[in-house]
């Protein structure tokens, strides 16, 4: 039993946002009542703000996306909890722009909730509001549920490309229009060798056997719904590929690409996967265009990495490649798109 | 007809007192058991939000639900109320504007929760009061009970009831009782002459 280093009091989230507030205080401010962090600086041009939010637990998303080129203002719940809607409401005040907010939402149930009375909220305040939901987890593809899939790592690249799209002064219905293109053209798939903590009893939240591995976790910690022999890593990279590509929707050749670290996942491990991964599209046909490489929508400190594709349309690139000023997106400065 | 937006408050909040033991029995059957303490509790804490001023009696109870109160109901709620009180406030103070408002909050809670009729929640006391309210607040409020009678037969397909199955069945579904009370209540206060309201 290992129990993570969280203050005493019993709530991981409110010291965290102070701390990372103070950390990363030229770009970042924190209300803490309801909490929802605002970003300091946007772009001139963006006429729409962004405003995302979810359960805590999956940092840096959504806070460390806040800034110039990527988010306005975020709404963190709890450890895997919905914000209350009352955060959603003050952080979209704060961010709305001269034609309203656009909200990116992860597809859970409490969020779609807490999102939507916030919404109608602001609607009856006069301040015009859509909504973006991202829904590329491609283990929660069901013909037999109403709640379709869940949202996951394609979370951080819809608001990158959001950002960039936002700055060069779209309004709020084509914003809303590409978001929702965003999000379709993306698909993930994610394993899982070891549970995260439980910070309740410092023990793994479910147990795993050596040989075995969690085939389509989400991030919230649960199991997924099979647990298959541990493959190779090159047999485990190619399964993922052949199951992504065949369920991404037809489009460009293009592909981006997200080796994301569920939270205990090392970059030497994740820059190797990598390497499988670009090779692994290639051989497929498909053209690697980029990569995002790194620990950006975690479930605590579980062992396993996420693989998200986007197929990038040709204008896509461009805002790919555009600079974000947050604490956490690793581009500061343009790029050759 | 005009009616009197406290008077509603103060005896909805009497019949959910009253009414606390089986709002709470209900919801252990089909979902975690704390419907009736927040109702109760989102009730009592807009009496307290009215009587500090500032705000319409309406205007409060959507603000305390929508911003205090628990659960997804809860929060459902005070969307409802806040739609009637913004008809109420920005049209006559009638019973009209509250079908009109009633109307608007079932199509708000329709967008955000995404219920149909049939799926056993609130839904299914709501949408006959409001097609109902036309016709009279005593009117929309036998609708609201007969419709929170209805859901005893449903088996839900939305809600935390979801997770139970067929086991919630044979009772109604506790926030369709609360929807009951809610327009029980506004027609007691708006048409006090029609008394037929025994459940």
């Amino acid at each position: 039993m290992s129990l993570p280093f969280h203050p005493a009091d019993g709530d991981p989230v409110a010291p965290a946002l102070r701390g990372f507030a103070r950390a990363h205080a030229d770009l970042v401010e924190l209300h803490e009542k309801p909490a929802h962090l605002v970003a300091r600086h946007r772009d001139p041009a963006r006429r729409v703000g962004l405003v995302s939010g979810g359960g805590s637990g999956h940092e840096p998303l959504h806070a460390g996306f806040l800034g110039r080129g990527m988010l306005d203002a975020v709404a963190p719940g709890k450890v895997f909890a919905s914000p209350h809607n009352t955060q959603v409401l003050e952080a979209s005040r704060k961010a709305a722009g001269p034609e309203g907010v656009l909200h990116v939402v992860k597809n859970y149930t409490g969020d779609r909730i807490n999102f939507g009375i916030a919404a109608e909220r602001l609607r009856l305040e006069g301040i015009e509001v859509r909504r973006v939901l991202v829904d590329d987890d491609l283990a929660t593809e069901s013909d037999e549920t109403a709640t379709g899939r869940r949202g996951t790592g394609a979370t951080v690249v819809v608001e990158k490309l959001l950002g960039a799209a936002a700055d060069t002064g779209l309004g709020l219905g084509e914003l809303a229009d590409l978001g929702a293109r965003f999000a379709a053209a993306s698909r993930s798939l994610a394993v899982a060798s070891r549970a995260q903590t439980s910070m309740h009893t410092g023990e793994p939240s479910f147990e795993l056997d050596a040989g075995e591995l969690e085939y389509g976790v989400g991030i919230h910690g649960e199991r997924a719904q099979k647990s298959i022999d541990r493959p190779g890593t090159e047999q485990l990279v190619d399964r993922m590929l052949d199951e992504l590509v065949a369920g991404l929707p037809e489009g460009p050749g293009e592909v981006l690409a997200v080796v994301n670290g569920m939270g205990g996942t090392t970059l030497l491990e994740l820059y190797g996967l990598t390497d499988l991964v670009t090779t692994g599209l290639e051989r497929r046909g498909l053209t690697p265009a980029a990569e995002l490489v790194g620990t950006f929508v975690p479930a605590l400190d579980m062992a396993g990495f996420s693989l998200t594709l986007t197929r990038l349309q040709p204008e896509w690139k461009a805002w790919w490649a555009a600079p974000a000023v947050t604490p956490a997106f690793p581009r500061t400065i343009e790029e050759a798109a | 007809m005009a009616f009197d937006q406290e008077a509603v408050l103060r005896r909805f909040a009497q019949d959910v007192e009253d009414a606390h033991a089986e709002l709470t029995e209900l919801d252990q059957r089909s979902g975690d058991g704390d419907f009736g303490d927040n109702l109760r509790g989102g009730l009592r804490g807009a009496v307290l939000r009215f009587e500090k001023g500032g705000t319409s009696a309406f205007g409060a109870l959507g603000e305390e639900f929508l911003d205090e109160v628990g659960g997804t109901s809860g929060p459902l709620l005070g969307l409802l109320f806040t739609e009637i009180a913004h008809a109420l406030g920005s049209g006559t103070d009638s019973a009209a504007a509250f079908g009109a408002g009633a109307k608007a909050g079932l199509a708000a809670i329709q967008r955000v929760g995404e219920a149909q009729l049939g799926d056993r929640t609130l839904v299914d006391a709501l949408a006959p009061a409001v097609e109902a309210a036309p016709q009279g607040l005593d009117a929309a409020a036998r609708a609201a009970q007969e419709g929170a009678d209805r859901t005893a037969d449903l088996r839900a397909r939305r809600g935390r009831a979801s997770y139970v199955g067929d086991r919630a069945k044979g009772e109604p579904d506790p926030g369709a009782v609360g929807i009951a009370l809610f327009f029980r209540a506004a027609a007691a206060v708006a048409e006090p002459d029609v008394q037929n309201l025994g459940r």
